[in-house]
């Protein structure tokens, strides 16, 4: 009855490398730039949120996508690492597993088609200290609802605001799966999947608070190199 | 996992968004990405439209004809709302311009619980892969309010698929179902009174 999931390649959302193509030509900073200042920020990705092209609301432009597409893949880390770290410590129950596992590897697979997408251009991963959240079966399975629907409502915040239309494509195709998890979990958890006709959007800056505020992402430089995550499938 | 098959997939989805037609809407334009404008959102929101008003009155009748228990009766009941509340929402944006709806015959798939699960996924499916081929062609004035339903429509098929104990997520990516794709699929379902176009 339950087949099993299908990861796709990079290649599926980037048929043609129009993407690929696209931030190869944007000039969005050295990653060392962006390594300095993630660590001043203290929090990893806030600095880059305070580039010029965010603060002064300007239209969508390339180096505003890039600038998402790296806030968006660290939010990836963020996830793929949450549920790798629960299912290696977490002792959950069969159920569980089954969503953390298939969830987990969705967002892997994120992870790596943003990596792929940004190539040079990608930013490692920060460290990150859930606080106990993965060892425990109630705050993991709460964490895992906040943060997919989190990830809904930030996928719809971006919408306006992207330029690549081969960006927004892809990023339609990853809006229903993450709002598939955040459905699953919550009925798993015995909570309505979908409580409103309308998913509310968040922007870059009102996640970047929420995810500030839990104090999973450390900024870590001399610990990245040993604390980097390994993505070999 | 097969390279083949992810290809396969990319060229799909990839070329619902840059050929799709709008078949349904019963205008010739191609959807492009490249060629965003007002007129090219009102074909694109009347397709959606299309499939809001089939899903609406599909999970109505569902509704009043009673023979749904449990979780699929609360399913039908709650996202019955839903799809109502889209219809609106989509009739409101295109004003004047939005399609009637047309009628419908559901036959027992509205009055049998495992015709009902087994045709409430394929709408649901179908509605996820119809917003994902086109959310990308619309102009930033529409984009907002599509994607607001795209990922309640994911929901929506989910939550029947776990109902099923059918995997709720089955893809790391949804695939963009494009117009023709979606013209068929609506002719075998055979919903729609005078077929879908």
């Amino acid at each position: 009855m339950i087949s099993e999931p299908t990861i796709p390649s990079l290649e599926q959302l980037d048929a043609t490398g129009a993407l690929r193509e696209s931030f190869a030509a944007v000039d969005g900073g050295s990653r060392r730039d962006f390594l300095w200042k993630g660590t001043l920020a203290g929090a990893g990705f806030l600095a880059a949120l305070s580039t010029p092209a965010w603060a002064k609301g300007k239209g969508p432009s390339k180096s505003l996508d890039l600038l998402i597409l790296r806030f968006g893949l660290t939010f990836e880390h963020l996830q793929a690492q949450f549920y790798e770290e629960g299912l290696r410590i977490g002792g959950f129950s069969e159920e569980t597993k089954r969503w953390a596992r298939v969830i987990g590897a969705h967002e892997r697979a994120h992870v790596q088609i943003i990596r792929h997408v940004l190539g040079p251009k990608a930013i490692p991963s920060p460290f990150f200290d859930y606080h106990g959240v993965t060892e425990h079966e109630g705050a993991f399975t709460k964490t895992a609802v906040a943060m997919e629907d989190l990830t809904t409502a930030l996928l719809i915040g971006l919408m306006p605001v992207l330029d690549s239309p081969s960006l927004a494509a892809a990023l339609f195709s990853l809006l229903t799966v993450e709002a598939r998890h955040a459905a699953w979990v919550r009925h798993d958890r015995g909570l309505l999947p979908v409580g409103k006709p309308f998913d509310d959007p968040k922007t870059i800056p009102e996640v970047n608070r929420l995810v500030a505020s839990t104090h999973f992402m450390k900024s870590t430089p001399k610990t990245w190199s040993k604390n980097a995550p390994r993505f070999t499938g | 996992m097969a390279r083949a098959d992810f290809l396969k997939v990319a060229a799909l989805a990839t070329g619902a968004v840059a050929t799709g037609r709008i078949l349904l809407a019963g205008s010739p334009s191609v959807a492009s990405a490249a060629r965003r404008s007002p007129h090219q959102d009102r074909d694109i929101l009347n397709f959606l439209l299309l499939l809001e008003y089939l899903q609406a009155a599909f999970y109505k009748d569902a509704v009043n004809r009673g023979a749904l228990h449990g979780d699929l009766a609360r399913f039908a009941q709650v996202v019955a709302g839903h799809e109502k509340a889209h219809v609106i929402a989509l009739r409101r944006k295109l004003g004047s311009h939005a399609r009637r709806a047309p009628a419908f015959d559901f036959g027992n798939a509205t009055s049998d619980p495992h015709r009902f699960a087994a045709a409430a996924t394929k709408l649901e499916e179908l509605a996820v892969g119809a917003f994902v081929g086109q959310g990308a062609n619309l102009t930033r004035g529409a984009v907002l309010r599509v994607a607001r339903i795209a990922s309640v429509e994911g929901r929506h098929a989910a939550w029947v698929r776990d109902i099923q104990t059918h995997l709720p997520a089955p893809s790391a990516a949804d695939a963009a179902i494009g117009q023709h794709a979606v013209a068929s699929t609506l002719r075998a379902l055979g919903f729609i009174k005078g077929g879908a176009s």
